[in-house]
């Protein structure tokens, strides 16, 4: 029984742990006052005013949108590409192939921030919202990679010839068979394509001018210079958005589950 | 019956195995044709070719006389069904059967027509709108079969298509796609490992080994006439024993065995006489008594065991250092252990094969 | 066989896009970075014309004629004094006397009432091959020096490796830093994701859903979100500390942000999901009935565990220790934000010196270093989640 108990607290307070902060920081976002504190005074919208009104947070979240967007397309379209190629295991290098893909979660993003600037310069790309979508790019597509190949996986192969026997061109089982089944993994490829965009700092600190500030970037510099309940307002925004992202996933997933 | 399917020397490696050696078949148009092996014996990799899945590494196939090596599979227009369905999950059951019709470029009214026509065929006229996970086993194979069917495709192809089913719905199977097969009149070929399954339903049966055709022939044919030991041994339970032919008399041939009896048996090869041979015995075709009888083959033996199944009674002899195994019909008497009988089969019951 | 091939082309086009652009913009980066950290093109780019003389000359006898016109007339060309100082002192270092020879031979170029003749007639050490020597090495775009300085060490005159001064001996304190907030972290994230993953897997239905849920929120959710979130709950005048204080704990605030103890609180929250889930993910996979079937072998509960369930589970442990140790040794965001200055890691003197003071060469070298690092941990990592033994 006291095992009982100590486990239960035990499970308890990490839970308090992991999912206090996240909900600590809600109610800031509506605030009245210009401190980050509680108790707090009165309530108001004031500050999401003040994110979607206030020039720096205004064009950081159309920053955002915009190489969010770029980089889930980009991304999308070269991992879901090289994830098809990764199914013929003829191929004997595709081991390492796999390997090189996945390599950017790895590599620590300043590192790899140091060598964009340095390359991106190069180009001319710094400054550009080319540059950092290039640059987010890099560091999101291992998630599409890994999405797709999970739902490339799961296509039974002989489906697909049997669309062939059926009639099917290889064109045509590609169309109608394989990249409707693998759609889910796209998708949530592509969800989490975005979210990772959205969340970078570290890359768009290196290669991204004062124009390319994103959200993430600017709740950055704002909690490191003058930290205000917009920062609050801001993360909201993003529980909020990540709540529907997860709901979306899960979705997703579940369609996948379904079709098994 | 014309010919309509030719494997012509069919070989194909994969590296360096052999899988299919010097294959040579031929299947006549409408005909119900069953390719039966163990495991591994190459019977997957010969569909596969004839779909256009897998290329031969060489040799031809030949379909209507034209070779088709070189026709891509959606061109050749053939029904495959697989063992795991291989249903289009992410399409309803109306769709899945409609798929093979809108390759076709078929009009609506028509894909409609026949898609309800070949669901009807299987019974399935009430699941139109399901997704196959909603779907039985049963029930999905026979989507499965449908839409395999539904484009009157020149061949069906069917690689141990009722694999996966429990034992009472595999047998109800069985009967409906003989059913269809007999009334469609389309051309089958059917892989299977289960002898009694390929027994039941073909025309004719090739059994495989190894890459190889052992025999090939009506189900009577090689059950009764196994021209190979392996064949003998794989299709039902045989008696096999050891003997040296004495003389052969056109389609007959005497054997002594080695405990020195006699036996006349028919002849499936040539034998010449001087030569080592099995002879294969099936247990059930074997009579037990305790008086010599009128039957030209008999063996002096004794019971060693005998065990009650139900449907026969199951007998155990040994016949000097020669054990034997008879089946008799459960009206048979019980013979009790140690009891002497003679065992009595006639010359057609058993088959001279050379090792 | 063409089918065969067909498919290989088909798969080599739908590689490549994704291929070239990560070979182009992660490969090359990464390439790039590191030769960053071993050129020096300085001296080089100071003396082109010395640089196309030199590569005739046998570095044993005494200077030419044209070797010292061309030298003279680069000398003259000079007019970044900042690159002309980096480039004595480096010269200086490789050879002694360096530093007064050159600054007498520069006022003497730039007297152009009577301009020497050669160098000789300037100084009698540029007869020296030894000088000359020196020249020709520094003009070598190849250098170890940021690479030595990354670990703190450095050549002294004679070209041995030493170490540098201790007022030079930084990176070699924040790279033993880095390790040890590294460690303290990992070491906290398994004191608290094992226990946690295995009460979890010993649940079922909503409670383990539960259990589950509150790791992968924090997961999914935004790194910044959750460092802000740590910035606000660590204030001083934050909602622990309020909270210590009305429960009359404390009676200052206690110092939160801005240490060490938040950094480790704050990355602990951060990369705790990364311990729980490889765990977990074993235990599950371990059959329910060995415990009782140990008792009924007639271990102890303890001893059950000891000889049972921790084997079977330390798999799961070492991986999840090796991403949260991989994932906090390049750590930026959480100790720039949360962290003082003593707690900066290996990561922010990398952006210290690529954005704060433009020394690409040390930024490479230590991210050579912080790489290496990483890349090893990693293939140690993927070895131990690909041979699963017992399992396949
Ligand atoms: N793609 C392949 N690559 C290499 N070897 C293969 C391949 N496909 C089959 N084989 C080998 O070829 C041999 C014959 O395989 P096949 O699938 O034709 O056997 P089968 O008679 O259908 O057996 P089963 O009854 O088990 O289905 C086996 O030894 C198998 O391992
Ligand atoms: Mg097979």
């Amino acid at each position: 029984m006291p095992m009982k108990l100590a486990k239960f607290a035990f499970a308890s307070l990490t839970i308090l742990f992991l999912v206090a902060p996240l909900i600590a920081i809600l109610p800031l976002a509506f605030t009245s006052s210009v401190i980050l504190t509680y108790p707090i005074p009165s309530w108001s919208l004031r500050w999401f005013e003040e994110l979607f009104t206030a020039d720096a947070w205004r064009r950081a979240i159309f920053n955002s949108l915009i190489i969010g967007t770029g980089t889930t397309l980009l991304a999308t379209v070269l991992g879901t590409a090289a994830s098809l190629g990764l199914r013929n295991r003829l191929l004997f290098f595709c081991g390492s192939i796999r390997t090189l893909f996945l390599l950017p979660m790895v590599v620590p993003a300043v590192v790899l921030g140091v060598g964009m600037q340095v390359l991106l310069a190069g180009f001319g790309l710094t400054n550009s919202y080319a540059g950092v979508i290039i640059a987010h790019t890099v560091v999101a597509v291992p998630f599409v990679v890994v999405s797709v190949i999970g739902a490339l996986a799961g296509i039974d192969e002989r489906v697909e010839l049997a669309a062939q026997s059926l009639g099917a061109s290889p064109a045509t089982v590609f169309r109608r068979v394989t990249l409707p089944l693998a759609m889910p993994g796209v998708l949530s490829g592509a969800v989490l394509a975005f979210a990772t965009s959205l969340d970078e700092v570290v890359l768009t600190l290196f290669v991204a001018g004062p124009n390319q500030r994103t959200l993430a970037r600017q709740m950055f510099s704002s909690i490191r210079e003058n930290i205000s309940p917009a920062i609050a307002a801001a993360a909201f925004l993003f529980i909020v958005a990540t709540i529907l992202i997860g709901l979306a996933v899960v979705l997703f997933r579940s369609m996948l589950a379904k079709r098994r | 019956m014309a010919e309509f399917i030719r494997f012509d020397r069919i070989t194909k490696f994969y590296g360096p195995l052999c899988v299919v050696e010097n294959l040579a078949l031929g299947i006549g148009k409408g005909e119900f044709v069953s390719l039966l092996g163990p495991s591994g014996s190459g019977k997957t990799t010969l569909l596969m070719m004839l779909a256009g899945f897998e290329q031969p590494t060489s040799g031809n196939i030949l379909l209507d006389g034209t070779a088709i090596n070189d026709v891509p599979t959606h061109k050749r227009d053939m029904g495959v069904v697989f063992q795991s369905y291989a249903l289009f999950p992410h399409m309803s059951v109306g769709e899945n059967v409609a798929f093979p019709l809108q390759m076709r470029r078929l009009g609506k009214a028509e894909i409609a027509e026949r898609v309800a026509r070949a669901l009807d065929m299987v019974q399935l006229s009430a699941f139109v709108d399901r997704r196959p996970s909603q779907l039985s086993g049963g029930q999905q194979q026979r989507v499965a079969l449908s839409r395999a069917l539904v484009f009157e495709p020149r061949v069906v192809l069917m690689d141990e298509p009722l694999g996966a089913l429990d034992k009472q719905l595999r047998e109800q199977m069985q009967l409906d796609i003989r059913d269809l097969h007999r009334r469609l009149g389309v051309t089958i070929v059917f892989v299977t490992h289960d002898q009694s399954e390929a027994l039941t339903m073909s025309d004719r049966v090739a059994v495989f080994n190894k890459g190889k055709i052992e025999q090939i022939g009506t189900p009577r044919q090689v059950y009764d006439e196994p021209a190979t030991r392996f064949v003998a041994e794989f299709i039902g339970e045989t008696n096999l024993v050891e003997g040296v032919v004495e003389a052969v008399q056109g389609q007959e041939a005497t054997v002594r065995l080695r405990s020195g009896a006699h036996i006349v048996s028919a002849v499936s090869g040539s034998v010449a006489s001087g030569q080592p041979v099995f002879l294969s015995i099936r247990p059930e075709r074997v009579d037990l008594s305790e008086t010599r009888g009128e039957a030209r083959n008999c063996l002096e033996t004794e019971v060693t065991d005998s065990v009650y199944q139900g449907d026969h009674l199951r007998v155990q002899l040994q016949n000097a250092a020669q054990p034997l195994i008879a089946k008799l019909g459960r009206r048979s008497r019980e013979f009790p252990p140690g009891t002497k009988v003679y065992a009595a089969f006639s010359a057609g019951d058993c088959r001279v094969i050379a090792p | 066989m063409s089918a065969v091939s067909s498919r290989t082309g088909r798969s080599l086009v739908l590689l490549a896009p994704l291929l070239l652009f990560l070979i182009g913009f992660f490969v090359w980066p990464l390439f790039s970075m590191m030769s960053q950290a071993v050129s020096d093109p300085a001296v080089l780019r100071l003396l082109p014309r010395s640089a196309e003389v030199l590569t005739d000359w046998d570095r044993k006898s005494p200077p030419t004629m044209p070797m010292q016109t061309a030298l003279m007339e680069d000398l003259k060309a000079v007019d970044d004094d900042q690159a002309l100082g980096d480039m004595v002192r480096r010269l200086n270092s490789a050879r002694s006397g360096f530093r007064t020879l050159m600054s007498k031979t520069m006022s003497a170029l730039e007297d152009t009432a009577n301009p020497p003749a050669d160098l000789v007639s300037i100084d009698k050490r540029w007869e020296k091959p030894e000088f000359w020597l020196a020249i020709a090495d520094a003009l070598s775009p190849l250098t170890d020096r940021n690479l030595l300085a990354a670990v703190d060490l450095g050549r002294n005159a004679a070209g041995d490796i030493e170490h540098l001064p201790a007022d030079r001996s930084v990176n070699r304190v924040i790279l033993v830093r880095t390790f040890w907030i590294a460690a303290l972290v990992t070491f906290a994230c398994a004191a608290i994701g094992f226990p946690y993953a295995m009460i979890a897997a010993s649940l079922t239905g909503w409670k383990r859903d539960l259990m589950l849920a509150a790791v992968l929120l924090p997961l999914w959710t935004s790194l910044l979100v959750r460092t802000a979130a740590w910035f606000i709950l660590l204030q001083e005048k934050g909602l622990i500390n309020d909270l210590l204080q009305t429960l009359a704990l404390i009676d200052a605030p206690l110092p939160l942000i801005f240490n060490r103890t938040g950094v480790i609180i704050a990355m602990t929250h951060v990369l705790l999901p990364f311990m729980v889930l490889p765990i977990y993910s074993v235990l599950i996979t371990i059959p329910k009935n060995l415990m009782p079937a140990a008792a009924s072998l007639g271990a102890p509960p303890w001893r059950a565990f000891l000889r049972v369930l921790l084997p079977l589970s330390l798999r799961g442990v070492a991986s999840g220790s090796l991403l949260v140790f991989i994932s906090a040794i390049g750590y930026y965001i959480t100790p720039a934000l949360i962290g003082g200055p003593g707690d900066q890691m290996i990561s922010s003197i990398i952006a210290f010196y690529a954005t704060g003071s433009a020394n690409w060469g040390m930024a490479g070298a230590l991210g050579v270093v912080l790489l290496i690092a990483t890349l090893l941990l990693y293939s140690v990592y993927a070895r131990l989640s690909t041979d699963e033994p017992g399992r396949r």
